[in-house]
Parts: C-alpha cells; structure tokens; sequence
C-alpha cells in the first residue's frame, strides 16, 4: 500500500450505490483535469442501464449494473477505485465483494455512518491482506490532486472544485478524522498559494480501517509529500502511537496538528462530539494530553487553527480561471438519443449528414440501422432484413390486423386512424410472436434443459412454444418462407436455429403441423446472424428482446401492407360495414 | 440519525443474556412501572436502580436485604428519586475475598480480555492485580485456570461477544464455588448501530444516565432519532451570551474550542452541530429550538454563530432557508434583545445561500456580520467575540 502507486496511470472507478452528486463531482474533476473519459467505468446500482451526467457543458453516460458480479469481466478487471456508498449495514458484504472481484484494486472508501465496529475490524484485517487502501467508514473520501477525486473530498459542486484549487499536485499531505475539516484544510493549504500532495478524510469512527498511524506512514513513505498537516480529536489514543513514531524515527517529515476538543473542559461529564470516537474517557484521551505529548515528541501543535495556515510557507497565489458561463448554466437535456439529432443546426442521421446517410444506405440497412442505433454495414444481414421485410408485408387481407384497418377505412376514418387500428391488433395472438420466438431461444440455447426438457417446461406454462406451429403448413407440406429464410443462416454460427429446430423435431413428432414457422425462423436465423455479424453477446441479444426488437421488423412491415388495405377499401368505397345477423350467434340469457 | 454508537443495556438485560449463554437460570425481576410484578419470589431481595449509573452504593440507590413486604416501598423511594428502571433480586449473603473479576473490550488488535481474583466495586484500586491481553494471546486452559470458568464457557463468551455485536462485558463480580459459576453484576456495552442485526437485545434495553435534560435537548433527541440526519444539542450554560448553530462533526468541535481558547469557554451557551445534509424543515426545526434557548437567557449581551467548515455535500442555501423562517419567527424578541449573528460556512450552494441569510440578518436588523471561505473559521469566532463586547 503506497500513495505513489496511485499516480500511476488514470484510475478506473466503480461506484457501489448511486449518489449522484459524488459521481457528478468525480466527473467533472475529470474533466477539469483535461481527461477525454470519466474515471468512473460503472456504478452498481439497481432500475436502471446507464444513467447520464455532465461532462463539462456536454454529457456522457455512465453505465449501472444491478450487481457488481454482473459488471463485465474486462471492466472488472481495470478497475483500481471504488467509492462505497452503499447503506451502513450493507458496507461489510460489498467492500468484501468488491475486494473478490477486482483483482487491480487499489483503494476504496466508504461514506457510510454508523458501520457495526464487528464489522470495521473484520474489515481491517482483509484490507490488510488483500494490501488495499480502504478510507472510512464514515469517510468523505481521498483526493490526490492531478490524479483522483475518490469521493465527496473537494466538494461536490463545479465551482467549489475551482474555488478549492486543487488541479495540481503539491507537497503538503492533508490527513484528518473529520470531513468537513480535511475541505477547510485543503483549502487553508491551497490559499497559501500550496498544493496538497494526496488528503485523506479517515471518518470519526472508533476504528477507522486506515487508522491515523497508517496514513501518517503513507505520507512519511510518499516522495511528493514533503510536510503533513494532521487534524485529530479528542478520544481514543492513535496519538500516541504517532508519538511513538516519531520517537522511533519512523515518521520523519514535518508534522503540524491541530486537536480538537478542549473545549471539553467546560462539561460537567465528559461529552460526546459529533463523531463516535470523539469522548474522552479518561485524561489521556482528552485534546490537551495529547497535544501535549505530540509536542513534547516534536510535532508542530496549535491551539488556534489559524495557527496552521501561518506555519505554511506561503507561495504566490495565482488567479483562478472564471467558470465557464455554459458550465455555470448547464441542465441535463430531457433525452438522449444515439441515431440521430442537429448537429451546427444540420441533421445528423446515424452519425453523419443526413443526405450523406440516405445516399449510401439501402431501404433495409436503414431500417435496421435505425433499429439497432448505428450504422450496420454487413451485408448479410442487411440482405437478411432486406428478405424479413419483404415477407412480411403482407399476408392477405383475412388476417385480424388487416381486417380492423378494413373496417375503418370503410367507416371512413383517416389513414393514420385506419392504420393504427390494424397496429393495435398486434399482440401475442397476431404478429407479437417474433419477439416471444426470440426469448425462447435464447432462454433454450443458453439455458441447461435440453430440447425436450425445454419443450415439456413450455407446453405445462403457456401450453406453446413459440415459433411453433402453422395453421396450414406441415411436415409434408413445409413452408416455402422458412425454406427461403433458412438460406441466410450464416457458416458456422447456428446455435438458435439448431436449438429451434430440434424444438421442431419434439413437436413434429407429436402432431405434424407443429413445425417451424416464419416468427420462429426470422427471430432464430437473426440472432444467429447478429451473433456472427455484429458479436452480439448474450446479454446484448437479451436486451434485444427486452426492447422489443424482434417485433419491430414486423411492425415496420406490415405497416406497409395495412396502409395499402386502407387505400384499396378507400378507392373501392364501399361504405360502413357492418355484420349480418347470421355472421354473429346471438344467445340470449334464459 | 445521530447515534452514540456504544451504548449501556439495563443490567436486567445484560445479566439475562449472560446467564443464558451458560444454561443458567436468572433470577431477577425488571420493574419499568412502578409495580413489583406478582412472581416475585424469596424471602429478602436487592432493589436497585437500573439506569446506567456508577456508584449506585454511594448514592444510596440501592437497598439491601429487604423483605417482600418492603418491596412496594422501596421502589417508589427510588422512583421519587425520578428513576423509571429499577431491579429486583435475591440478596444473597458472600465472604467479599472470593469475588472475582473479567471482562472482555472490543479493541482494534482484538478482543481484550482483562481478569483479577480481586473483583469487586472497588476493582480499581486493585488495578495492579488486573491481567490483560487480547483473548487469542492466551492459552485458553491457562485462562481457564486463572478465571474458573471452563475453557467451554470462556469460548462461549468470546463467541456471544461478536455474535451480539458487544462492545464491552464486564463481569464483576462473580463467584466460582465447587465449580459452579455464580454471576453477581454484569454490565454491557452493545454496538447500537448493529441493532437491526441482533435478536438478543434492542433499542429498548439501552439505559443512559439520567441527567436532566432540557425541553430543548429532549426534543433535538427526538428529532435526531426520526431523522436520516445528524442533530446534537447540548446546553453548557443556559445564561451564556454565546449560541452556536453548528455543522459537522469537525468543525463544530474547532469553532466551541476557538471560543474557548480565546477565554470565553464561561460565555458558551451551548454546543451542537447538524450534518448529513438536513432537509429545509428539519434544519428549521433544530434552529427553533436553539433560539428558544438564546431568548430564554439572562445574559445581557447575546451573539450567535451560524457556521460550519466548507461542506463537502450539504447544500447551504437549503439549510439556510430553513434557519431563516424560525428567524423570521422570532424578529420581535430577536431584535428587542438586539442578538447579533455571525454567519460562516461554505460548500455547495454557498454563493446563493450566503446572499440570502445576509439580506434576511440585514432586513431583521440582527446581523454581526457574513463570511465565505475565505475568512478562516478563526477570524470569525474573532469577530463574533468582539460583537458581545
């Protein structure tokens, strides 16, 4: 464990639980610092996918994920922060998890108040072996300037980061109990016209996983720090431990303190302060005994708190630069939106200029595109959704969708009313079944049941399987879309529509017209194209599905063809249709 | 919510959760009421009260060898006294040479035990026959042998300590006759914030010494007990012509000791402090109650301190706001006492929140003076001093 080591290189951070003004005021020290990315890679956090914050008078987007274990394994595997902000009780489970699953962590701090002492000392030993610097509980967080921002340290507003000057590393270490005190600290070193080579705020707890002695070591080993300034309080006895230190020659580097706490002499019992360690109970742990023996010991002590500001050498104090008035006034946008929007007043469509996007893409790269949220250039796949939407069309007025865009348009209702009474047909009875085919296969080939297994789970739930089944077409009688649809699978890559058809094996074999059908087929032969195509993952095609992807294309489609029923019924003028007594069976209560 | 983490539970407790960690039936019966309940049993009794209070013989708070007739009696003595939490036992006769003494203390190196065969109230005085060290360092038949508990029972012990989430047990004193353990007093500290996590014991066994509290402490208790912040508020001297209204754990501790280094510790009023980011409401009831104070004085010269160090996330002009609609509540009085109030804070919001508070003192006409950051927090304590002169 070594400050130095966390010069190294940008830091990869996790946040654990959501506090959006911590992860805004990292981001923005990012920012400040002149980074092109946030050095926070995640946050673990439940409701949500990404959520967005400002990146200068910009945004970027952070991504969350419901559980720490299921951040991916590369982003795992940089991480060298994290930021605990979990509740008190929660503390000891995610600082362990966290712990297990990032093998380059550093360090870690955690915000919580009132963390069981049990669970502080268990805390201490396995950052300890795991040689990780952990701040807290009850920690604000570490700010090693030009480097990290790794909590609420610094302030949490643009303009107090400014105001705090702490763009650039200096050579004072700034190391207390108290968060609120290690800002004014920063601050009374920066207004010397010094830097602050790293400020630890340790949280006022009675054990504090970095202790005091820990962290005056971690400056007295750190090469850029050259002097400390060491705020502590009454209670407890780390001082003399750090006279200890000093006597041994161990902690060598000036050191000026600052006790709070003599104010204790005027309580007829002895008080408890703010924080949980802050009660002297006997004479040694009152503030005056312990100044005393840091001073004896040779420490620099004040009594008043100024008194530290006039023992740093003072240094020019160069202006700071106003905050930028579209900083200043930023608000987060409403929306975002990765496929288009004006870009200098022009649009921009899947990344470029509109016409420029339209002149190079066909009708189904488009649409697909648009669908997907960039600029798809496989040509198999666009071939593949150029065929999906061709074949989906149409399939003969008879269907209910486009029987409800027929009847009114014949009760003379407009052609966005017209179609969208076709449109509101589709559901899991009429066109909804794509999506469902695509969640079936993907539960079936990722999941452990085998086809059969998979069949019987399905049929005792919904009594089907979705994908399944043809009204007319058989085993003997195959249909002709799926054959020409099966064409498109690509070489090597057929895990969906291999575990769609050894579904269409089970069922055949109880009933021949339980085949595969033209839902099933595009929503397997798809999946396997994005996997090979585009790399799909998993995760990524289950997104699809939440999203309703697959049902998409079919809207897309048929939208085409409702459209045109509604033009043919309006030329053929008709009139309002209505039923005969015979094409409904009236039965009457008895 | 404010806690004092380690907290004192009712010796009817603690002894309850001792003697059933060894098998051990305890007899004594928790009276809250004032009614000795019907089963107790026994021919002479110990009545004590039991509230987390030192040197209970000393103050007479405990009765001894009282009959069953007295029982009534004796409790009402002691509730006259305004106590609410009283214990009744046996009383049971001993020689006090084989009285012996352990307790265990969560430190940071581990579990402390400390033991002596020279247990007893007066324990300290024989400090010299104390051993001490933390409970792995030791042989556990060693300790057997040194205590007379059996290595089964010490590991017991040692196991409760961390699954109740104990802080302190202290088991003084105890007999051990013919290999039997008897159990005299015990007390114990729990780790209040693992309250949610523990069946044995709960918020209400927690005992705190009765001192007289003030209405205007008794109700910052109950605000800080409902709230997810941070409220404190102690009276040092109700006559004082000094008032903080304070934020942060750290800073509230160096602003109370620059008053008084500077020698003006006799003119505090009171010390207290709010944090984790109070809403409006809660920031406007705390006010409340330290202006009632301020009014309440008999102090000639009234100065009051609004301040903090520069917050890390708490917003200032929110928790402004609230402070100033109770100023507003009470411009009358505030005014005809003609207080002055200092103000001194930073953080987020502080531009806008620091504009407002210095319209609102300028307007009521009670304003000492306004500083951002950058006047240190001892200049202004400087200033507020000179504003009793």
């Amino acid at each position: 464990m070594d400050i130095n080591g966390l010069r190294n290189g940008d830091a990869k951070i996790i946040i654990q639980g959501m506090h959006p003004d911590v992860i805004q005021s990292i981001l923005d020290y990012d920012f400040l610092l002149g980074r092109k990315q946030p050095s926070v890679v995640g946050v673990v956090a439940r409701g949500r996918k990404k959520e967005r914050f400002h990146w200068g008078s910009f945004e970027v987007e952070v991504p969350l994920y419901s559980a720490l274990a299921d951040v991916p394994h590369g982003v795992l595997k940089a991480t060298t922060a994290v930021v605990n902000v979990q509740s008190a009780r929660n503390v000891k489970l995610s600082v362990t998890e966290a712990i297990e699953l990032l093998p380059k962590l550093q360090i870690l701090s955690i915000f919580a108040e009132n963390v069981p002492e049990l669970h502080a000392i268990e805390l201490i030993a396995l950052a300890k072996q795991n040689n990780i610097l952990v701040a807290g509980p009850s920690s604000v967080g570490v700010l090693l300037p030009g480097y990290l921002k790794l909590g609420a340290i610094g302030g949490t507003m643009y303009e107090q980061l400014i105001d705090a000057r702490i763009n650039a590393p200096g050579d004072v270490a700034v190391v207390t109990t108290s968060g609120g005190m290690v800002n004014e600290l920063i601050r009374v070193v920066t207004g010397r016209g010094r830097g602050v080579s790293f400020a630890i705020a340790m949280g006022g707890d009675r054990f504090p996983i970095l202790d005091p002695v820990d962290a005056l070591l971690l400056a007295e080993g750190d090469p850029q720090t050259k002097e400390i300034v060491y705020f502590g309080e009454l209670g407890g006895t780390d001082e003399y431990r750090i006279v200890e230190l000093i006597k041994e020659g161990r902690l060598t580097k000036r050191l000026m303190v600052y006790i709070a706490g003599v104010v204790a002499e005027l309580f007829a019992t002895p008080p408890q302060f703010g924080h949980a360690k802050a009660l002297a109970q006997n004479h040694n742990e009152t503030a005056g005994a312990k100044k005393d023996a840091l001073r004896l010991a040779g420490a620099e002590v004040f009594d008043r708190f100024d008194g530290i500001a006039a023992a740093i050498k003072a240094s020019p104090l160069e202006e700071v630069e106003p905050v930028d008035d579209a900083i200043k006034f930023r608000r987060k946008s409403y929306f975002m939106s990765h496929i288009s929007g004006e870009v200098d007043g022009n649009v921009n469509l899947l990344g470029r200029d509109l016409l420029q996007t339209v002149q190079e893409n066909s009708i189904a790269s488009l649409a697909l595109s648009v669908l997907l949220g960039y600029q798809v250039r496989s040509k198999k796949l666009i071939d593949f959704t150029d065929l999906v939407i061709k074949l989906l069309v149409d399939h003969s007025p008879n269907v209910s969708g486009a029987v409800n865009t027929m009847i009114a348009a014949r009760a003379g209702k407009d052609l966005v009313s017209s179609l969208v009474a076709g449109l509101l047909t589709i559901g899991p009875r009429f066109g909804g079944a794509v999506n469902d085919s695509a969640r079936a296969w993907l539960d079936g080939a990722q999941g452990d049941l085998t086809p059969k297994q998979f069949v019987d789970a399905m049929s005792r739930k919904d009594g089907v399987v979705p994908g399944i089944g043809h009204k007319k077409y058989r085993l003997d009688n195959p249909d002709p879309r799926v054959e020409a649809l099966a064409a498109h699978v690509p070489d090597g890559q057929s895990t969906y529509l291999d575990f769609a058809r050894s579904v269409e094996l089970i069922t055949t074999s109880k009933k021949s017209n339980l085949i595969l059908n033209v839902d099933g087929a595009i929503a397997a032969i798809m999946m396997d194209l994005l996997t090979k195509e585009l790399k799909y993952t998993p995760e990524q095609l289950r997104e699809l599905v939440d999203v309703e992807f697959f049902n998409s294309l079919f809207v897309i489609s048929r939208t085409i063809g409702f459209t045109g029923h509604y033009l043919d019924q309006r030329r053929n003028d008709e009139g309002l249709f209505r039923l005969d007594s015979s094409d409904l069976k009236y039965f009457p209560e008895d | 919510m404010y806690f004092v983490p380690r907290r004192k539970i009712s010796e009817y407790r603690a002894k309850t959760i001792i003697n059933s960690l060894f098998g051990y039936e305890y007899e004594g019966w928790a009276v809250l009421d004032g009614k000795v309940p019907k089963e107790v049993a026994g021919k002479s009794f110990v009545v004590k009260v039991d509230q987390a209070i030192k040197q209970r013989f000393k103050r007479g708070l405990i009765f001894l060898d009282v009959p069953k007739k007295d029982l009534a009696q004796k409790v009402s003595e002691l509730q006259e006294k305004g106590f609410e939490s009283i214990l009744i036992e046996p009383y049971l006769l001993h020689g006090g040479s084989d009285e012996r003494y352990i307790s265990l203390r969560r430190e940071r190196e581990g579990i402390v035990v400390s033991f002596s065969r020279s247990g007893g109230v007066e324990i300290e005085s024989h400090s010299d026959s104390i051993q001490s060290g933390v409970f792995e360092s030791f042989a556990i038949r060693q300790l057997s042998e040194e205590t007379g508990f059996t290595e089964e029972q010490l590991l017991v012990l040692r196991k409760a300590f961390d699954d109740l989430y104990l802080s302190l047990l202290e088991v003084n004193p105890y007999l051990v006759k013919d290999g039997q353990l008897k159990i005299l007093d015990v007390a114990i500290e729990v780790d209040s914030s693992a309250q949610l996590l523990v069946d044995s014991w709960g918020d209400t066994d927690v005992r705190t010494p009765a001192a007289s509290l003030t209405e205007q402490e008794l109700y910052v208790r109950s605000l800080n007990e409902e709230s997810p912040a941070s409220f404190s508020l102690e009276v040092i001297n109700p006559d004082g012509g000094i008032f903080l209204l304070l934020s942060g754990g750290g800073a509230s501790v160096v602003i109370a000791d620059e008053i008084f280094t500077l020698g003006n510790g006799d003119e505090l009023a009171n010390y207290g402090e709010y944090s984790g980011n109070p809403t409006e409401e809660e920031t406007y009831r705390y006010t409340s109650q330290v202006l009632r104070l301020l009014l309440n004085s008999k102090a000639k010269k009234k100065v009051a301190l609004i301040g903090g160090a520069v917050a890390n996330f708490t917003d200032i002009a929110a928790t402004f706001s609230g402070i100033i609609t109770a100023l507003y509540e009470h411009r009358d009085e505030l005014a005809k006492q003609k207080v002055k109030f200092y103000v001194r804070r930073g953080g987020p919001r502080q531009a806008q929140g620091l504009k407002k508070i210095k319209r609102a003192l300028q307007d009521l006409d009670i304003l000492g003076g306004v500083y951002d950051p950058s006047v240190t927090i001892p200049e202004a304590v400087n200033n507020l001093v000179k504003g009793l002169k």
